[in-house]
């Protein structure tokens, strides 16, 4: 008896809790009460939307040398990449400070030269052939040509900025001993004000954690899961099972779209289709596509936004010279029923900048200076007007349809055969008409 | 419709008859004219039932696949802006009927407009039956054929539906009185005319290009209706310019290759239907006792057949005999043979023997029980249509409207939809304004209508969510029930969700009534 009445009233305090929280969760400040961010792995602007047009691209008369020291000496056009196979290019911290060149922007090729690799194909590009899909998604929602990776390199630091607004470790790509320790995460801060948030994982492995991987991640094993997802690297995301059911495998995120039931932020972490070359970039953009397909058909379409960008140039090219302490810039594209249309944005942004928009949106405390200091995209959105249809975009580019028929031709021929065959018609009965009367008028006369 | 002239030319005349003859002309002017005004209101009632048969409930059920596709082509035609991306302009037919409907579809588009139009085309050869069974047989004829083929379920229930089949049987029939004329007559000018009617049939489909086998055979088979061959050549010449417009419009506005794709399917394909699809489906749509009404009156004068009944008989032979040899089969194509039985019957039905008026009594009661035979099968069909059973060209499709603006109102655009076959396809794309594939579409260009998509690879396209929506129904289910499970297979697998079921109430065997689904949609997911 007493025994029950115990659980009964942890059940109501419970309940109680969950309500008051609710109750306190904040409106969100702008329509987007539902919102959703994926980070792709290793392109640059420049190497996925080089020749968007209307976006600050590839330089007409760009030639890359091979060798900097040698500037008249042979250099390399970008060209488009299509169907070539791709490798992993090197982007490690080296690298990011030779291609850069002290702001020259002109080591994208001699560095790989210095390693005695052909490292040509870093000034490959894709385009609408290749991309189709994003490329009809930059043409019906929004494009950023500003977007710079918040750290200049490291998936760990990328992924930390994204969630911490900090770089997480000095050293790239190495997590603590002990982890992150307490260090905030928007998702704290979320949770704080009672706002719903999950993490959607990719083939997720909750037996993948900080207690059961090494911490310096080998390229493909098991931890790199971590640099991916550090929440798994941060105690209390492990141990705390209220925090831990909060990240969970990505069909719960197309299960919570079609139910309408998606949580105020969604973060959603790849595995296998995260564009990492020389991973394919078809399988990212189906991969991107199914997402915002569930989202286009969820419920909650009209009070979502979505936005994914990339954590790293990937030792492409890129033309722009990032701001100090930032990477080089990546591809990010919103999509949202408030969007602006075919929108190209040109705010400077980073992966903070993500946070610094659920901060506003949900009225929340930022985490670090660099989100603090971030500036939003919130000109991306037109609040002014209601949300649009939801809208499937194509997975390609080709026109559905061939040239369009020439119609007057069309009429003009039919018509022509029903005068042609009326005419004919008409002439006997004219002719019968004719002898009608005369015979009438015979019969009169007689 | 009935000239009356006779009657009152013999009233004008009976003032110079002796009393006693005065007054039997008198009462026998009164009885003509008394049975010329029945015959009138006989006329008018049948004309008046073919016409409510014709229109009654006529938009209650929407589009099938093939009305979807003329619809769509006329719409397209109409630039239309919703449909254009849907149904090309040119698919398999000329496109006579389909630029006559894009006239008003260029006010929108309508189901109904769409069919008023196929049933105009219907009265029409009422009209055509009258004047053509009053020419061969007289006027009795004339009206009884006009009431057969106003009441026959085959005419009624094609010329309802935004087929070609019936503006093609109008202007076969309307070929057939010309020819009938110039047998008449001898004079070359029907002929031509007949040569011009002969290119808008087949303007209306090309199948009806059988008709010059049928006055071929006529010609050759009737050598008392001499025609010169000059005539003959010029009628000919004429039909050619008046075609001409089909393959120059393929040529010159747009897609030259679509006829020919079209032609070299349509000869390679396998039979759709068994060699028994004829002879079980085409009499009981004609009406048993009309077959039955135009056998006896064959039977009676197999010695001493005349032209008019070599005429029809061609008419009747030529396409029925092609159709059984041709391995595509379908439930309207012999349509334009259908005027033809009815003016056979009509005249066994008015049959008279000068002296035994019993005799005329027998066959006007005849004529009864046949036209009530017809008008009680038609209102069968028309009052209450089989729903979940579908034979292409013999009606609306119940649901699929409903279903198609189902997705229109809730599925985002821009969705792509696989169904089971390529009849819901076009329902989906006219109905839902979405792309629709048919899983059934095979991808061997020899075994598939051009006119249709196939899609090669639906476990890659739902993958790479290019495809995003499946479509179950259960006309396809009953039709290819391997292709449904297939289809149902995909909906397993890529965790397919429901997302709408079209359903119609239904009346069951122990008198309850019930919701049976007809189509059911799932959303599925790589």
């Amino acid at each position: 008896m007493t025994r029950a009445a115990v659980l009964v009233a942890t059940a109501v305090v419970a309940l109680a809790a969950a309500a008051a929280a609710a109750a306190a969760a904040p409106v969100p400040r702008t329509p987007i009460s539902h919102f959703v961010t994926l980070m792709q792995e290793h392109h640059s602007f420049d190497n996925y939307f080089g020749t968007y047009p209307g976006a600050d691209g590839l330089p007409p008369r760009v030639c890359m040398p091979l060798d900097v020291a040698r500037p008249r000496g042979r250099c390399v056009r970008p060209f488009h990449l299509g169907g070539h196979a791709v490798k992993s290019l090197s982007s490690d911290q080296r690298t990011f400070l030779a291609q850069l060149g002290r702001g020259r922007m002109n080591g994208f090729l001699d560095v790989y030269r210095r390693q005695g690799i052909d490292g040509t194909i870093a000034m490959g590009h894709y385009d609408a052939r290749d991309l189709p899909f994003y490329w009809n998604v930059a043409g019906e929602y929004v494009l950023f040509d500003r977007f710079f990776a918040a750290a200049p390199v490291g998936t760990l630091q990328n992924h930390m900025y994204w969630m911490t607004g900090t770089p997480g470790s000095r050293a790239p790509d190495v997590i603590p001993r002990r982890g992150f320790g307490r260090l905030p995460t928007i998702f704290d801060r979320l949770d704080a004000r009672g706002i719903s948030w999950k993490v959607y994982v990719q083939n997720y492995d909750p037996s993948v954690s900080l207690r059961t991987v090494a911490r310096r991640a080998r390229p493909g094993g098991r931890g790199s899961r971590l640099l991916r997802l550090p929440l798994l690297a941060f105690p209390r995301y492990v141990d705390d099972p209220r925090l831990s059911r909060h990240v969970v495998g990505l069909p719960e995120f197309y299960d919570d779209a079609a139910r309408g039931t998606l949580p105020a932020v969604s973060y959603i972490i790849p595995a296998g289709a995260g564009e990492h070359p020389p991973g394919s970039i078809r399988s990212g953009q189906s991969f991107v596509r199914s997402l915002v397909n569930s989202l286009v058909r969820s419920p909650v379409w009209t009070s979502s936004a979505f936005l994914w960008t990339y954590d790293g140039w990937g030792g492409w090219y890129d033309h722009v010279r990032p701001p100090r302490g930032y990477g080089f810039r990546v591809p990010a594209l919103l999509v949202s029923p408030y969007a602006r249309r075919g929108h190209v944005d040109s705010t400077t942004l980073d992966s903070t900048s993500i946070l610094r928009f659920i901060e506003l949106n949900w009225g929340l405390d930022p985490l670090a200076p660099r989100d603090a200091a971030a500036r939003t995209f919130m000109s991306a959105f037109d609040f002014g007007h209601g949300p649009r249809p939801a809208r499937f975009l194509a997975a390609d580019r080709a026109t559905a349809t061939g040239p369009e028929p020439r119609r007057s031709v069309i009429y003009a021929l039919y018509s022509s055969a029903v005068v042609l065959a009326l005419s004919v018609l008409a002439w006997p009965l004219a002719i019968r008409r004719r002898r009608t009367v005369l015979a009438a008028g015979e019969a009169e006369r007689s | 419709m009935l000239d009356l002239s006779g009657a009152i030319e013999r009233v004008r005349g009976i003032g110079e008859e002796p009393p006693a003859t005065r007054l039997f002309a008198r009462v026998g002017v009164v009885r003509a004219h008394l049975a010329a005004r029945a015959a009138i209101a006989l006329v008018a009632a049948g004309f008046a039932l073919a016409l409510f048969l014709r229109l009654w409930q006529i938009d209650t059920i929407g589009y099938n696949s093939d009305e979807a596709v003329y619809a769509g082509q006329a719409a397209a035609l109409a630039n239309d802006a919703g449909l254009k991306p849907f149904f090309p302009v040119f698919r398999a037919h000329p496109l006579l009927f389909q630029t006559i409907l894009s006239v008003p579809f260029h006010f929108g588009v309508s189901d109904l407009v769409g069919r008023l139009l196929a049933a105009l085309f219907g009265l029409g050869t009422i009209v055509l039956a009258y004047k053509l069974g009053a020419l061969l047989y007289g006027r009795r004829a004339g009206v009884i054929a006009a009431l057969i083929l106003g009441l026959m379920p085959y005419d009624v229930l094609v010329s309802r539906q935004v087929l070609l089949d019936g503006p093609m049987t109008f202007f076969a029939t309307l070929t057939l009185y010309l020819l009938a004329l110039f047998a008449t007559t001898r004079r070359p000018a029907w002929l031509y005319a007949a040569g011009g009617m002969m290119g808008l049939t087949v303007l209306g489909k090309e199948t009806s290009i059988l008709v010059v086998g049928a006055t071929y055979a006529f010609f050759a088979l009737a050598p008392e209706v001499h025609a010169r061959l000059r005539d003959l050549a010029c009628a000919a010449v004429i039909m050619v310019l008046t075609i001409a417009p089909y393959p120059l419009a393929l040529k010159l506005a747009g897609n030259g290759r679509t006829g020919e794709q079209y032609l070299a399917w349509q000869l390679f394909r396998r039979p759709n239907h068994e060699w028994t699809f004829y002879p079980a489906t085409v009499p009981l749509a004609i009406g048993p006792l009309v077959v039955v009404a135009a056998a006896i009156g064959i039977w009676f004068v197999r010695r001493e057949l005349t032209w008019r009944e070599t005429l029809l008989l061609s008419w009747i032979a030529v396409p029925a005999l092609f159709f059984q040899l041709w391995p595509v089969k379908g439930y309207q194509y012999l349509l334009p043979t259908a005027p033809a039985f009815a003016v056979l019957a009509a005249r066994t039905l008015a049959w008279r023997v000068e002296g035994r008026p019993r005799l005329a009594w027998a066959a006007s009661a005849a004529a009864a029980v046949v036209a009530l035979s017809l008008a009680f099968a038609t209102w069968q069909r028309v009052e209450r249509p089989a729903a979940g059973q579908l034979l292409a060209g013999a009606g609306g499709v119940a649901g699929g409207r409903e279903l198609g603006h189902w997705i229109a109102g809730n599925v985002p655009e821009g969705a792509v939809f696989l169904t089971v076959g390529p009849s819901m396809a076009n329902l989906v794309q006219f109905y839902g304004r979405r792309k629709a594939y048919g899983v059934s579409v095979g991808t061997n260009p020899l075994r598939r209508n051009p006119a249709y998509d196939p899609i090669p690879n639906p476990d890659r396209a739902i993958r790479a969510s290019e495809l995003q929506y499946l479509v179950w129904d259960v006309y396809s289910a009953a039709r290819s029930p391997f292709f449904a499970n297939k289809l149902l297979r995909y909906a397993r697998r890529y965790h397919g969700r429901v997302v709408h079921t079209e359903s119609i109430t239904v009346t069951k065997s122990d008198g309850r009534r019930a919701q049976r689904p007809l189509a059911v949609v799932y959303e599925v997911r790589p």
